[in-house]
């Protein structure tokens, strides 16, 4: 081990949810600690595939882009002027050779901490390189075994975690929403006896106590609820006529001995926003004729058409359109077709 | 039989029918994406024609209400399920049949 | 002259051979995805031929029994294709 009498922080980083927290947090103490002593904050990038692997380049190319954001976090951090003493090394390790369990990870780091001399590891709490299996015992774990005199610290930021996006806050319109909607759905299955509403009322509050933190993404508005209810009535005739369309056309593919279909994948960028919107097109999509919603990412729809018809209508817009209308209204009617907008599909025979 | 469950008897069989459709479109139709236009179009109005056909035949409100919510249950979920199915087949990289694989 | 009853339950039969005819898609495959979709299409004419029964005896409790499978079907086929693909074919 090196003896010198800088104090060296190393920091391994992934792309995580709290790795700017965590940059926020090592610069923090590494600009107190600066006051009497110089510092080297070491951040690395723990290579998870071999240098020599094919997918290693882009890879790489994403440990050094992580790298680069982390050095400007920390200059934006440390208030632009870093300490004078204050020295940042970011590396890329272990590239040479295939890690697996967090065991591995440990023992790269822990080399490189025994060559640098590193006096402290700090660890990002949602820092899980490889993806590692829960039941394999945690990278703390396997650090802490180390026979080295390193102090192993988890950053004390907020844990992130997916759960922020499960729980929102509860409101009154929400609680609201799950008691009726629960005590609707047991009325339906009871059987009208007078114990029935009693037991009913018991359960739907149980539901609405457990599950109401959970059950909606974003706040429900009852305003907003009755006119896309109200919409959705004019919507489900137009709906309904092309769903019978649909069916004649694959009743006519379906039974024609010679199964007259030329299958496509397009894409289409459809301009409606919001979980529910996009839902109620991708699924209006999928019911109407010769087409079906394969995938949704964001706006962008992959979908399978059945000839080339359906992709013609498709992309004639008359379904989005509609869907605009139910969820935001008879202005929103006005937005150009995704052909007027200059979207095809890659595919304008018509 | 009364006219209306003669209606009620000839809205279930075009139910049946879509749904036979949908049966042989299983069958017949080349790959698993095509497979599901059968399943999520036809199963649905299939689906959606006799369970109607059955809310009409039940007497009491209650049960009514139930065949309704059974409706709109299959109508929402069907085509949902439709595409996650077809969505799993294109994450696994299973490549649409095209009028090319025939000749 | 036909019984309503015994209409109603003819329909229910066709919708039970539907769903042996699809069956047979679960069997031959090819892909895991193919059977997903046919056990669907054999539960929907399921709950269908469920309902229809409900109707031809009357018994409005056949169409819990509906509805519960209809909400199982669903949740199978979700199940099926979640599982499949981000655990690497785990079934």
């Amino acid at each position: 081990m090196t003896t010198s009498d800088a104090f060296r922080l190393l920091v391994p980083v992934a792309d995580s949810v709290s790795v700017r927290n965590t940059v926020a947090h090592v610069v923090d103490m590494a600009t107190n600690a600066a006051e009497d002593r110089p510092v080297e904050l070491h951040v690395v990038d723990v290579a998870s595939t071999r240098a020599v692997d094919p997918d290693a380049i882009e890879e790489l190319a994403a440990a050094s882009d992580l790298l680069a954001r982390v050095e400007a976090w920390v200059a934006e951090d440390a208030g632009g002027e870093p300490p004078a003493n204050l020295k940042l090394v970011t590396d890329v390790i272990g590239a040479a050779r295939y890690l697996f369990s967090p065991g591995d990870y440990a023992d790269v780091l822990l080399e490189y901490a025994d060559e640098q001399g590193i006096d402290r590891i700090v660890l990002d709490p949602e820092y899980n390189p490889g993806g590692a299996a829960p039941m394999l015992r945690p990278l703390t774990i396997e650090l802490a075994l180390a026979d080295y005199e390193i102090e192993i610290e988890e950053a004390p930021v907020a844990r992130r975690a997916q759960r922020t996006v499960l729980v929102r806050a509860a409101s009154l319109p929400k609680y609201l929403a799950v008691f009726g909607a629960s005590y609707l759905f047991y009325m339906l299955l009871s059987s009208w006896k007078p114990i029935d509403f009693g037991t009913g009322l018991l359960t739907a509050t149980l539901v609405t106590v457990l599950l109401a933190p959970v059950a909606f993404s974003e706040q429900p508005s009852f305003a907003r609820i009755g006119k896309q209810t109200v919409r959705m009535l004019v919507y489900t005739p137009y709906l309904l006529k092309e769903i019978a369309v649909a069916n004649l056309q694959i009743a006519y593919v379906v039974l024609h001995p010679a199964l007259p279909i030329d299958p496509e994948v397009v894409e289409l960028q459809a301009a409606v926003w919001g979980d529910a919107a996009v839902t109620t097109l991708a699924n209006s999509i999928t019911l109407t004729p010769g087409t079906l919603t394969v995938s949704v990412t964001d706006r962008a729809f992959t979908i399978h058409s059945l000839t080339a018809g359906a992709r013609a209508d498709l992309f004639d817009g008359g379904l989005e359109r509609a869907v605009r209308f139910v969820f935001y209204g008879r202005e929103s009617m006005a937005i150009a077709t995704p052909r007027e907008r200059g979207d095809d599909g890659g595919n304008s025979d018509g | 039989m009364t006219p209306v469950e003669w209606a009620i008897v000839a809205l279930a069989a075009l139910g049946a029918f879509f749904s036979g459709v949908a049966a042989i479109g299983i069958i017949r139709l080349p790959d698993v994406y095509t497979r599901a236009h059968a399943a999520s179009k036809s199963d649905t109005l299939g689906a959606v024609l006799t369970i109607a056909a059955a809310a009409l035949a039940l007497e009491t409100g209650l049960s009514t209400a139930k065949a309704v919510f059974l409706l709109v249950f299959m109508f929402l979920t069907n085509p949902t399920a439709a595409h996650a199915v077809a969505r799993a087949a294109k994450d696994q990289g299973i490549e649409p049949w095209t009028t090319e694989n025939d000749q | 002259m036909v019984e309503f009853a015994t209409a109603m339950l003819a329909i229910a039969a066709a919708f039970v051979l539907f769903a042996v005819v699809a069956l047979y898609r679960v069997f031959v495959g090819p892909t895991i995805h193919d059977r997903v979709i046919a056990v669907n299409v054999a539960g929907t004419n399921t709950v269908i031929a469920i309902a229809l029964v409900a109707a031809a005896f009357e018994e409005s409790t056949f169409l819990d029994v509906a509805l519960v499978y209809a909400l199982l079907n669903f949740l199978l086929s979700i199940a099926f294709s979640k599982f499949n693909v981000e655990h690497g074919g785990v079934l």
